[in-house]
């Protein structure tokens, strides 16, 4: 069925659903009237290069991908649905070759321009490669939608990360990523810069031997409402998966961190983990986190979750302090820290030195506005 | 469900005996307007009374069942066949040679009566709708202390229980508040005055006997400044191929200073649906502790819940759940935090087996007055074998920058050093799981009076019989 009848034909969805309790589908639909798909969405810009900004090599190739993408089948069909009706006319489709080994990250840069817009974009990475891609979305469009559609190759090795860094509006963004076997995934999320952004994010590990990190930074400011849900599927034997997901939080903003880390009967051996940090910047600041587990394999190797929320320790900036750092730079500090400590595990030192550079202007805002 | 079905499911249920049924009322299945206000008027209430049922029924009827849970079991209920108000005695009794033999015999089988002399302040036990046996010792008595069955209590202090039934839990909380608010019976009305510490444990014992049976006990328990209580509840029902449902509210008020511990064991057949709303609101610098075990039923949504109102106030709630066989313990428990300086602490243990379903589901929230809360939720999950599932829905808003919370979750299977390292010490396999299973529990069993804890150990060990090979 076209994508535009299978959403007009779905139920809104219930808030008592996690996925949807706090950013209802009211409030991130581009116009609130959730019966209308709207026929007027533009084409963002894209570019493909290396890091370095030299020409991305043979074997990786980006495509205006006239055909239809398959679908996914584990994704909340109302977002998905939704983007692929407004996305029609810019579905895009990112290859690479079997054994492509790269040194440098590749940068899909995203424009999302200025008028509401979205995208669909299948991601098919071959077989036996090594390389890191970095999706950066910038641009000043009222309304953006991305659809990350991703087949990861068996025994690839993927270092994956997304920068959300609109100068306002709303984000929605759906992935969905399948972990070949025995393939190795990083997938890291840095969010910043659009005033609601609500993020569906789900991993499914049905081969044998999948390896997954999923790492957040969330720097959320002024009156930022950030809405991440994150699903890992361990679906077949000897998977494991660890999510740690870091959100700072301040002015009068929201971040909200649910997780789903489900276990399937079968799945023998799977070692799953998620923690979600939270740190409280401000009086008007909230986080909530929902961090669920559902187990149906006993002979796991184990299966935990935990939160924790909190300010910023009081002997640790004391310890700064001590050491002649004022009280603002001592915070500062702290909170860089609190925000590096998943960023420096996303990738490579390239990596982290691009994203820390590129994060500099979001951090003063982060910390400029805890006091508001 | 067939019998055989029912007799597999309960395996070793030991309170599964029923009595023949000599209700002296029974009224017919189904639920309506009209059976809402004679039940009233049978009991002889208030007018406020009777229109507060009116008006929870008419909630209850327009409410949809919710939509989250195990949405598949609870649309098995048909609230047309369950029996709202079944009378078995004429009056409540508080010596056990009145109470009715066939009734008083089920009571000596469940040992109430010795337990009673043994190491209980007062007793009420319920059979079906309403409590047939209520005593209470003299000393507390001439010290204030009120407890009565809820009835008793609407009779006698009208007043009271006008200002506080309602009030924590109210009508159109949700569904199963709302018809417990419109049929209840029965249940325990406590009140226990400023200063005066009820050293030992007060029980209730609720008992289902009659087939397609609704019990709807209503409970509320008032300390007042300084006070304190420990009331026990234990609950059971005979085996039956059809479905009753259990569905009570427990309001709890903890005045200043005040400390209320309620502990629950319900060991309710695999045919009952267990659907209860407990909630308590904490007043400064006083203490409400849930100690929650739910072992039978065949659907159990209990979440016990702390509005942490006053400041300095401290809530527990420690929870364990065995789901065996068809059955899903789905408990947990929510706390709010709307007050500074308040601290709460949640532990929940389940373990699944032949196909049990086990769920925690918890809400922990912090306003944004509430300066330095401090919350810890720990849950931890047993799955011994590759039919059974365990489930963790935890809900953490904070709203408070100098709020520290914490939750961790685990679950695991049983490890293999740790039987093999009680084998190797003489045990058999079995009696090496029941051990781990106890100790497994232990956090929870040493917060129950000892004779409570030592019916449970063996209640669990009777429950893991079979569970190797």
């Amino acid at each position: 069925m076209d994508p535009g009848q299978t959403y007009l034909s779905l139920e809104e969805p219930n808030n008592a659903n996690h996925l949807w309790r706090y950013s209802p589908w009211k409030k991130v639909h581009p116009t609130g009237n959730t019966r209308e798909i709207p026929d007027d969405f533009s084409e963002p810009e894209i570019t493909l290069l290396l890091l370095d900004g030299g020409e991305v090599p043979e074997g990786v190739t980006i495509i205006k991908e006239p055909l239809e993408t398959k679908q996914n089948t584990f994704s909340d069909p109302v977002s998905m649905n939704f983007i692929d009706a407004v996305s029609s006319n810019h579905k895009f489709t990112l290859k690479v070759k079997n054994n492509t080994v790269l040194n440098q990250p590749v940068v899909l840069k995203i424009n999302s321009g200025i008028s509401n817009s979205a995208m669909n974009l299948t991601i098919q990475i071959g077989r036996h490669c090594e390389f890191e891609l970095v999706t950066q979305i910038v641009g000043n469009a009222p309304w953006f939608g991305l659809i990350r559609n991703s087949e990861i190759g068996e025994g690839s090795i993927i270092n994956d990360v997304l920068v959300g860094q609109m100068n306002s509006g709303t984000l929605l963004r759906v992935d969905a990523i399948n972990i070949g076997r025995d393939a190795q995934v990083k997938a890291g999320s840095i969010s910043s810069g659009s005033e609601r952004t609500k993020a569906d994010l789900r991993y499914m590990m049905n081969e044998n031997g999948g390896n997954l990190r999923v790492l957040g930074s969330i720097l959320s400011a002024d009156k930022m409402h950030i809405d991440h849900h994150v699903e890992i599927h361990h679906e077949a034997p000897n998977t494991f998966s660890r999510l740690d997901w870091h959100s700072a939080c301040g002015g009068n903003s929201r971040t909200i961190g649910t997780g789903m880390l489900r276990v399937a009967n079968g799945a023998v051996g799977a070692d799953a983990g998620q923690l979600f940090h939270n740190l409280l910047l401000s009086e008007k600041a909230e986080a909530d986190s929902i961090p669920e587990l559902e187990v149906s394999e006993h002979d796991v190797v184990g299966c935990g979750h935990g939160t924790a929320n909190g300010p910023v320790d009081e002997e640790q900036l004391f310890y700064l302090e001590a050491r002649g750092f004022n009280p603002d730079d001592a915070k500062d500090a702290l909170i860089a820290a609190f925000l590096n400590s998943t960023l420096s595990e996303m990738g490579s030192e390239i990596l982290h030195q691009w994203l820390a550079d590129n994060l500099q202007d979001e951090l003063k805002s982060l910390t400029t506005s805890e006091t508001n | 469900m067939t019998t055989n079905q029912a007799r597999e499911a309960v395996g070793d249920y030991k309170a599964g005996w029923h009595d023949p049924e000599n209700s002296t009322i029974r009224f017919d299945a189904g639920l309506s307007e009209q059976v809402v206000r004679d039940i009233s008027e049978l009991k002889n209430e208030p007018e406020w009374m009777t229109e507060m049922r009116v008006k929870a029924f008419k909630h209850f009827d327009e409410r949809p069942m919710p939509t989250w849970g195990n949405m598949s079991m609870l649309s098995e209920i048909n609230f047309d066949k369950i029996c709202y108000y079944l009378r078995s005695s004429k009056a409540t009794e508080n010596d056990w040679d009145d109470v009715p033999e066939d009734i008083r015999n089920t009571f000596d089988r469940l040992g109430i009566p010795d337990a009673e002399q043994k190491w209980l302040s007062g007793v009420t036990a319920q059979y079906e709708s309403e409590a047939v046996y209520h005593s209470i010792r003299e000393d507390l008595q001439k010290q204030g202390v009120i407890f009565l069955d809820m009835d008793s209590g609407l009779r006698e202090h009208e007043e009271l229980v006008k200002k506080w039934f309602g009030s924590v839990v109210p009508y159109s909380d949700n569904k199963f508040s709302a018809l417990n608010t419109a049929v209840w019976s029965g249940g325990s009305f406590i009140y226990v005055p400023k200063g005066i510490h009820v050293e030992l444990p007060v029980q209730a014992y609720f008992r289902i006997n009659a087939k397609n049976m609704g019990q709807f006990e209503r409970t509320l328990i008032i300390a007042d400044e300084g006070s304190s209580i420990h009331y026990v509840e234990g609950c059971t029902a005979p085996t039956y191929s059809t479905d009753s449902l259990h569905s009570a509210v427990v309001e709890l008020i903890a005045l200043p200073g005040a400390h209320i511990r309620y502990s629950t064991v319900q060991n309710w057949s695999a045919n009952v649906y267990n659907l209860v709303t407990k909630r308590g609101i904490a007043h400064e610098n006083s203490k409400i502790e849930w100690v929650d075990g739910n072992i039978g039923s065949k659907l159990t949504m209990k979440y016990p819940s702390v509005i942490l109102k006053g400041e300095g106030a401290h809530a527990e709630v420690i929870s364990v759940a065995y789901s065996g066989s068809g059955q899903h313990q789905d408990a947990g428990a929510k706390i709010h935090h709307l007050a500074s300086n308040t601290t709460s602490k949640i532990l929940s243990k389940s373990i699944s087996k032949d196909g049990g379903r086990g769920s925690y589901r918890g809400l922990v929230t912090v306003s944004p007055k509430a300066e330095n809360c401090k919350l810890n939720v720990v849950c931890d999950a047993l799955i011994l074998d590759k039919d059974s599932r365990s489930d963790t829905y935890p809900t953490m808003e904070v709203a408070n920058p100098t709020a520290r919370c914490e939750h961790e979750a685990s679950v695991s299977k049983v490890s293999d050093n740790q039987l093999f390292y009680l084998m190797s010490r003489g045990h058999s396999e079995e009696e090496a799981l029941a051990l781990i299973v106890n100790g497994f529990f232990e956090p929870f069993t040493r917060e129950l009076p000892m004779e409570y804890a030592v019916e449970l150990n063996k209640l669990m060990a009777l429950e893991m019989e079979g569970s190797i090979g």
